[in-house]
Formats: structure tokens, C-alpha cells, sequence
């Protein structure tokens, strides 16, 4: 029942072109949308690039840590069987130099410490 | 049976698009019409309509009391539309498409329906801000007293002084009673 003195706003309603308002109320369900898929953790476009980011930054990372720590261990063990040849040298020549009832001079001691260098 | 407001709140709160979707459907229109109340300009009650229920969505936690969330979206809704006017003052341009013709009128036809709503927005803007929602919200989304007391926060009574003082000057003003019925 329309009231005696009811004002036609009719001009004014949104409906009056129906594409236009459904058009609106598309926009404002896609906005909204898009706010509740970030409530719930939906991946977003950003989401997207991280995800395929993540990996390859982790994979990096990893092999990166693989191949220092095979640096290290290889390293280390480098300069460990060169202390190693280091000793043995200077063992045989102080044996070498007991045995002859003689003292190893400085120049077969420098020679016995730089021979690990020698390629 | 249609759900509460509470329910679709609820709804949203747990990411559900299909509750978001019925609580646009429910309240857009309402939007709009505080929008317009505000403003005073179509397209931007239309953009402050869209913008507003947005925010209410990303802020739907901060709705404290889901059965009333008409009328918080309604806040909000005036509270963006106050801030938009704030941000033209002295700025105000002619919105492109404040006149474009719907798909199928003749443009005699068109040309009066520009000149009607312009009296119309015109007379709107010479009664109180207050006293537009209540007239637009009752005659142009034909929602009910009650309806309307408890999503502005006014007592029934109120609200039908309101309605009546808003028609009669809007009466005064529009003189022919040419947009009554």
C-alpha cells in the first residue's frame, strides 16, 4: 500500500538502469571477495610469486650451506693431512738426524715445514 | 528462511563469499541511499556505498554486536561519505557519468529524468541530513519504521517525525507535487 503523500524517489533509485547497478554490485562482491580470501589465507597474486620464491630461495640456500660445509670439511681435512705430512717429515728427519748422531739444522727443518706447500 | 544479520556476520567471519554476497544484497542499496543522504551526488554515493562495505568487510571482527550490523555498516557508510566531502571541499567537480542516459530512453525522456533528479537532490539538500536518510531509506528502499529506528539508532516515534517533517518541506520545496503520490 503506497502512503498518501510518498515522495517518488523512483529518479533516484539505482535500479533505474539495472546493468549499470548489477555492474556495481559485481565490482563491490569481486572487492569483497578479495578481502574475505585474505581472511582465510586464499593465496593471493603476491601469495603466488612468494610460493614459487620460497623454494628456490630455500633450495639455494641449502645448496649453498651443502657446498660450505663440504668447503670446510675438505678444507679442513686438506690442512689437517698436510699438518699430518708436516709431522711425518719432521719425524724422518729428526730420526734421520739421530740416527747420524746429529742435530737437524734450521735449513732441513724450513725445508721439512715449506715441502707442504710444494705442489 | 532468510538468515539474521547475525548469521551472514558470522558467515564473513569464517571467510564464506556466499554470506558476504547476501549481506551485499541486503544492504547496497541501503548504503547508497545514506551515501546519497550524505553527499548529495549519485556517483559518489554509488563509490562511497562500494568503498564502505569493503571496510566493513575487512573489519567485520570489529563489529561487536553482529545483529546490529546494519547499523554499524550504516556508520560507516556516513562516516566515509562525510570524509569524501571533507576531501573535495573546494575541489567539487560535475562526475562524468552523473548523466549518462540509461540503455533505452529517448533522450527527451532522459533529459527530464536529469532535471527531476536534480530537483529532487536539490530539495533534498535543503532538510537535515538525518531527516533524508529516514526519507530515503522509507521511500526509496521502502524499509519499515522499525526497520529503520533500529538501524539508525532512533526510536520508532522519532523516526516518523523525521518522515513526516522531511516530506512536508520536501513538499514545500518541490511546490507542483509533481514527484508525490
Amino acid at each position: 500500500m503506497t502512503e498518501p503523500d510518498y515522495i517518488d524517489f523512483s529518479p533516484l533509485d539505482p535500479g533505474r538502469d539495472p546493468e549499470r547497478w548489477a555492474r556495481r554490485m559485481t565490482a563491490t562482491r569481486m572487492l569483497v571477495d578479495e578481502v574475505l580470501a585474505r581472511r582465510i589465507g586464499r593465496p593471493g597474486a603476491l601469495d603466488i610469486v612468494g610460493a614459487w620464491f620460497r623454494p628456490i630461495l630455500a633450495a639455494a640456500a641449502v645448496v649453498a650451506a651443502l657446498l660450505g660445509t663440504a668447503g670446510a670439511v675438505l678444507g679442513g681435512r686438506n690442512a689437517a693431512l698436510d699438518r699430518a705430512s708436516e709431522a711425518r717429515r719432521l719425524a724422518v728427519l729428526s730420526d734421520n738426524s739421530l740416527g747420524r748422531g746429529e742435530r737437524p739444522t734450521g735449513a732441513q727443518l724450513l725445508v721439512a715445514i715449506r715441502s707442504r706447500r710444494a705442489p | 528462511m532468510d538468515e539474521t544479520d547475525a548469521e551472514l556476520v558470522e558467515l564473513v567471519r569464517r571467510g564464506d563469499r556466499r554470506g558476504a554476497g547476501r549481506l551485499i544484497e541486503r544492504y547496497l542499496r541501503a548504503c547508497r541511499a545514506v551515501a546519497l543522504a550524505v553527499t548529495g551526488v549519485e556517483a559518489d554515493a554509488d563509490d562511497v556505498c562500494q568503498d564502505a562495505f569493503v571496510v566493513a568487510i575487512e573489519r567485520i571482527d570489529d563489529c561487536r554486536d553482529p545483529a546490529k550490523f546494519g547499523k554499524w555498516l550504516l556508520q560507516i557508510v556516513r562516516n566515509r561519505a562525510r570524509n569524501l566531502i571533507r576531501s573535495q571541499a573546494g575541489r567539487r567537480t560535475v562526475p562524468l557519468d552523473d548523466n549518462v542516459p540509461a540503455y533505452g530512453r529517448s533522450p527527451v525522456a532522459e533529459l527530464e529524468q536529469v532535471q527531476l533528479r536534480e530537483r529532487l537532490l536539490g530539495a533534498l539538500a535543503e532538510i537535515p541530513e538525518q531527516h533524508r536518510e529516514v526519507v530515503l531509506l522509507h521511500d526509496l528502499e521502502g524499509w519499515k519504521h522499525r526497520e529503520i529506528g533500529a538501524r539508525l539508532g532512533l526510536p520508532e516515534g522519532t523516526v516518523r517525525s523525521h518522515l513526516h517533517h522531511a516530506r512536508r518541506r520536501l513538499r514545500q520545496i518541490l511546490g507542483d507535487g509533481d514527484t508525490t503520490e
